[in-house]
């Protein structure tokens, strides 16, 4: 096992140095102002509720699924949704396979309490049988490339996933009123999740013993911070989350900062995620109209295989010898007779 | 009797491919392949120090993690994983990088048929793109069989449902030769034929599995050109922007 220990990244003194002296003039190693974001891309999946965030070198993907489960005994009415993170082996070297680091369960405790706690996810709809039946919503994220700050690309790519959700349509029916029949796409429309606002988090870095401060810091500036801290708020001004978990002590002005800078930005950010989901939503029943029209059969141009048929030459010499046999006979039959 | 494919395919035509290599920034090798709808993504950490326990120190050793899109890794994708290593050992050069070991990490993005060859394609991309040495690309492709017994190529997810049988078959891929027809026995090593690896669900004839390896056989054709006008057309852009 030592091998493996072996293998793991490590930063250098010198490239740690040079990060924080250039801090000190205000300077970041990508050419970025202090309080600048990378570039945001966000791309949807085939399916309904996948997503596909690139915040400048972290890629993230969300995939949201549903089940209908019986509710909690507390919560009858309510339906419930669930987080759960991957840190594949692919987006670091360092990230194990199997069970989930500290840092993972983090991530996923973050966006979970900004979902649930502020309520952003409208759980009573999801109610289909009191007692019964609910909605169980299932948030899956693969964090795919760790270039740094991973909790805003994960939690911008569960709120991407769940915007264009859409979970099965199903009716309330049989005898007693106590079967559920669930409607496959084909039959009636699925239906979107109701969601109330967005909450947003930014994450902020700390150097020089909390002095400096620095928002979305890439994988490098996250090995030499000496502190972080998560804020999550939304678009009308509230702040969902906050979390500061331990390192340096940071004074109150700078944690008062941090939250004015987060709620600057939560707008700008809600504008392109909405923008994002309804160039889909558009793209997606353009699509629908053209399929109507012409009968299901997409333009599909793979290359075509040629196989050289084999079998039949070796039924015709079968068929070739069988005749030679029979004019030789015919033949022979023939001399016979005229010999006479 | 022809058969009626959903979306208008003939039995033997291929859904459109795509590839791109290099989409990953910390991997050493990455790459994305689809067909059609089925899309893998796939990454390769180059040679890491130490084998583990029960492998040979005298070789390289290759360790292969496969995630599935949602939900707890079960046996099937244990099933994909030891598949996908015995299919990599037998195409890479064990020999040059002694006591170590390489990782490749397939994630599975979307499903639709024929997910086994599509992660197999897109781990040679990955390897390619890593500069780990192989010996040749290891090219894979799925071929079902229908009731009336003709052979479908690259069926999607309801097709696979429907088919009584079907076959992920993995060949090598086919050379390209500068030398004239006759001379291809020639000096140097000789080329490798024959099937790398057979998976097989459902159950067939023997004449009927020839008959699947046969078409799997000469789909490897149009699969390799469409590798080699891939890394040809990367490596060009690269030289330019060089």
């Amino acid at each position: 096992m030592e091998g493996r220990f072996a293998n793991l990244w490590r930063l250098t003194v010198n490239e740690s140095k040079f990060v924080e002296s250039a801090l000190q003039s205000e300077l970041r190693v990508d050419g970025r102002g202090l309080y600048d974001y990378r570039k945001l891309t966000i791309k949807f999946g085939k399916e309904y509720g996948s997503s596909e965030v690139q915040l400048g070198q972290t890629h993230v993907m969300g995939f949201v699924t549903a089940q209908l489960v019986q509710p909690y005994k507390d919560r009858p009415n309510e339906g419930s949704f669930s987080i759960f993170t991957e840190y594949s082996p692919m987006a670091d070297p360092s990230f194990e396979p199997g069970h989930p680091g500290e840092s993972a369960v983090e991530l996923g405790r973050i966006i979970d309490r900004a979902l649930r706690e502020s309520r952003a996810v409208d759980t009573e709809s999801l109610c289909v049988l009191a007692g019964k039946l609910v909605w169980s919503v299932r948030i899956d994220l693969h964090i795919l490339d760790n270039g740094g700050n991973l909790v805003d690309a994960a939690n911008i790519a569960a709120l991407a996933a769940l915007m264009t959700y859409r979970r099965p349509d199903c009716t309330v029916g049989g005898e007693s009123s106590q079967e559920v029949i669930i409607h496959p796409p084909e039959e009636r429309e699925p239906l979107p999740l109701i969601i109330h606002h967005l909450p947003i988090a930014f994450t902020f870095g700390f150097f020089n013993k909390g002095s400096i401060l620095v928002m979305d810091p890439t994988y490098v500036e996250e090995a030499v911070m000496c502190g972080r801290m998560t804020v999550t708020v939304n678009a009308n001004g509230d702040i969902c989350a906050i979390q500061k978990p331990g390192e340096e002590g940071v004074n109150q002005s700078v944690v008062l900062h941090c939250l004015r800078l987060a709620s600057s930005r939560a707008a700008a950010t809600t504008k392109i995620i909405r923008e994002a989901v309804e160039a889909y939503n558009r793209e997606r029943s353009s699509q629908k109209v053209k399929r109507h029209h012409t009968l299901a059969k997409s333009e599909v141009s793979g290359p075509i295989v040629v196989v050289r048929k084999r079998q039949q030459q070796k039924k015709s010499s079968g068929q070739e010898k069988a005749a030679e046999i029979h004019f030789w006979l015919w033949l022979w039959w023939l001399i016979v007779t005229f010999w006479r | 009797m022809e058969i009626d494919r959903v979306d208008g395919r003939t039995p033997n035509q291929l859904r459109p491919l795509a590839c791109s290599r290099n989409i990953l920034h910390r991997p050493h090798g990455s790459a994305s392949w689809s067909q059609g709808d089925t899309k893998v993504l796939a990454a390769v950490y180059g040679p890491k120090a130490g084998t583990k326990k029960n492998e040979n120190a005298e070789k390289a050793c290759f360790e292969v993690i496969w995630k599935p899109k949602t939900g707890q890794i079960g046996k099937v994708e244990k099933e994909c994983e030891m598949i996908l290593k015995r299919t990599i050992q037998s195409i890479c050069v064990l020999t040059v990088n002694p006591n170590t070991t390489t990782s490749v990490i397939i994630q599975v993005v979307h499903d639709d048929g024929s997910l086994l060859p599509c992660a197999i394609n897109a781990a040679c991309a990955a390897l390619v793109d890593a500069g780990i040495p192989m010996k040749h690309l290891a090219v894979a492709i799925c071929c079902c069989l229908a009731d009336n017994g003709y052979v479908v190529l690259d069926p999607n997810k309801l097709e696979e449902k429907k088919m009584s049988a079907f076959a992920y078959l993995v060949f090598p891929n086919t050379t390209l030769s500068v030398l004239p027809e006759g001379s291809s026995v020639a000096e140097g090593e000789p080329v490798e034929h024959g099937i790398i690896t057979s998976v097989t669900h459902g159950v067939m004839s023997v004449d009927d599995y020839f008959l699947c390896v046969e078409n799997g056989h000469a789909a490897t054709a149009s699969l390799s050109a469409f590798f080699r006008k891939n890394f040809q057309q990367s490596q060009r852009d690269s030289s330019k922007a060089g």
